[in-house]
């Protein structure tokens, strides 16, 4: 047996991870592409046994209906697109210099503190929900945006400080020693030196940021009302209202996971390095 | 210092407060009544009755069998997928977009999506199944207690899978080829070079993802909010909806803070195990 051959396996096992990858992709594939044909399909050829999918009874009026209809889901794109911003700036802003420095500059405990940082990312959401509840509620701040934006960087501030130094730990060190011996100032070498090479790893942090935000549902189902609902919420009401017109059903939710699906499958080679780098360095 | 020190700040705000104050909560009987929150302090009474409370128990019940099975299921299916694509024809990217789309959607419109398909009258679950032959008439399968905390546990582990799967995908790209090399070397089969060359560096990884699915399974929320609300006869009544439904559908904040403190303290041991796990123990490996 050759070497390759051990690779890649004989007949016996090519067969076995042919069928395994078969398997695998109806698995993954098969109710993703069911969403997408319901959203496409007539409630009536929706409720036939079998679905009836002849090419005329496929339609946008689904679509059409649920954005003309429903001024909640625009409004809840709006802002589930504003907290994920704002949440995902802020974490960048505050986590970049955070990683670099827990990766590369002599900070006291730094593992420790990176470890106290990972922890929080730990902390089960409700324990923290029902104080912050209390909190903002005395505050007046329920159903805002703005506090909903903060709430996240509970989660996004360590994932960004986590996937940065992740990378951080792994630049060369020759770059900041040049810079060091030139008498460039640590600011000044961050700025100018680290930041522009570490332009992937900035958008895998901010893509995984983008779509942590963009998904989340406790916390805007605890912290808003109607004003600052996010597209989440929109999607769980609309499946409580209209839970018998499928298609509408769908195509509300083919809308709300649309956008992050795209950045998803752009950054996704960024984003498996970055999680994979964050997730299993200590 | 300057770099991290912000960070740090704003986190302590948002978190400290909430941490501290959520073990206080659970020592108070806390109403909110017309929007005014009234607390007066009451010992341990919130734990006295969550260890007399039937549904608690039940829920905690639930909740070992659903995070055991899903840890056991999402690890396993999790390794399986990895090695298909880490294998010469599963390389191609098509299959690392079948893995990140799963990933990408929004809980809430998995949950969704699983409720069509689920469906009692028109799911396509129940079609497929009668075409096959598998079941004479149609099921609903949310509505026994059995089947619905099941088929919660399904759909969890499909959405579960993807991410599992891509960490121990990168861990098995990190396992250095000199070694199956040196293996085959020694004259190891297939079978001989996954037991004691993939497995043996695989360890941290699987480790980590375990624990790591652990914690995430005791937070499993959005799913059950969608799918089943705790029902039927809080079959699908797990701690952390527990927790939700008596903090804010019956109000009672002090007692969902105790359920909480409960979840709280299973997930800062985990935690704790975590952070063994990656801690580096070699020194000056990083810094």
């Amino acid at each position: 047996m050759s070497f390759a051959r051990l690779q890649h396996g004989g007949p016996v096992r090519q067969t076995v991870v042919l069928a395994g990858l078969a398997v695998f992709v109806v698995w993954s594939a098969g109710p993703v592409l069911w969403l997408v044909l319901s959203s496409l399909l007539q409630q009536k050829a929706l409720i036939q046994q079998p679905p009836d999918l002849s090419p005329a009874n496929f339609t946008l009026t689904n679509f059409t209906t649920v954005v003309g209809a429903a001024a909640a889901l625009g409004r809840g794109i709006f802002n589930s697109l504003v907290v994920a911003l704002f949440s995902t700036a802020v974490a960048l802003a505050l986590g970049a210099p955070a990683a670099y420095a827990l990766a590369r500059l002599p900070v006291p405990r730094a593992n420790g503190i990176a470890f106290l940082i990972l922890a929080t990312q730990m902390l089960p959401g409700i324990a923290i929900a029902i104080p912050l509840f209390i909190l903002i509620s005395k505050l007046g701040l329920i159903d805002n945006v703005l506090s909903l934006g903060v709430v996240y960087l509970s989660f996004n501030l360590p994932i960004v400080i986590w996937i940065l130094r992740g990378f951080f730990t792994s630049i060369p060190v020759g770059l900041e020693k040049a810079a060091a011996v030139d008498g460039v100032g640590i600011f000044a070498t961050f700025w100018y030196i680290v930041l522009p090479i570490s332009i992937p790893p900035l958008t895998a942090a901010a893509v995984f940021a983008f779509v942590e935000a963009w998904n989340e549902f406790f916390f805007a189902l605890i912290l808003t009302r109607q004003h600052a609902q996010t597209v989440p919420l929109v999607i769980a009401q609309f499946a409580g209202q209209y839970q018998t017109v499928f298609g509408q059903m769908m195509a509300a939710a083919v809308i709300s996971v649309t956008p992050v699906i795209i950045l998803a499958i752009l950054f996704r080679n960024q984003i498996i390095r970055g999680f994979a780098d964050g997730m299993m360095k200590g | 210092m300057f770099f991290v020190a912000p960070a740090m700040i704003v986190l302590a705000a948002i978190l400290g407060f909430p941490i501290v104050d959520s073990i206080l909560l659970a020592l108070q009987r806390v109403q909110l009544t017309g929007g005014a929150v009234s607390q007066s302090w009451v010992g341990l009474e919130n734990f006295q009755r969550l260890f007399a409370d039937p549904v608690f128990w039940k829920a905690a019940i639930n909740t070992a069998y659903f995070s055991v099975m899903e840890v056991i299921l999402v690890t396993l299916i999790s390794l399986g997928v990895a090695l298909l694509l880490n294998h010469p024809m599963g390389k191609s990217g098509f299959f690392r977009i079948l893995l990140i789309i799963p990933w990408a959607i929004a809980p809430v419109a998995n949950a969704v999506l699983w409720k069509w398909i689920l469906h009692a009258n028109y799911g396509v679950l129940n079609g497929i199944l009668k075409s096959l032959g598998i079941i004479d008439n149609y099921q609903v399968w949310l509505g026994s207690p059995f089947s619905a905390l099941n088929f919660l546990l399904i759909v969890d582990v499909w959405k579960s899978v993807p991410f599992v799967a891509l960490l121990m995908l990168a861990g098995l790209q990190r396992v250095p080829q000199s070694l199956y090399r040196a293996a085959y070397m020694d004259g190891a089969g297939p079978l001989q070079s996954f037991l004691h060359v993939t497995l043996p560096t695989m360890r941290g990884v699987l480790a980590i993802a375990v624990v790591l699915q652990t914690i995430w399974s005791l937070r499993v929320f959005d799913l059950v909010f969608v799918l089943t609300r705790g029902g039927p006869a809080d079959a699908t009544a797990l701690l952390n909806f527990l927790a939700y439904r008596v903090t804010f559908n019956f109000l009672d904040l002090g007692y969902g803070s105790a359920i909480a403190n409960v979840i709280f303290a299973v997930t800062f041991i985990l935690a704790g195990l975590y952070v063994w796990l990656l801690w580096p123990r070699q020194t000056g490996a990083s810094r």
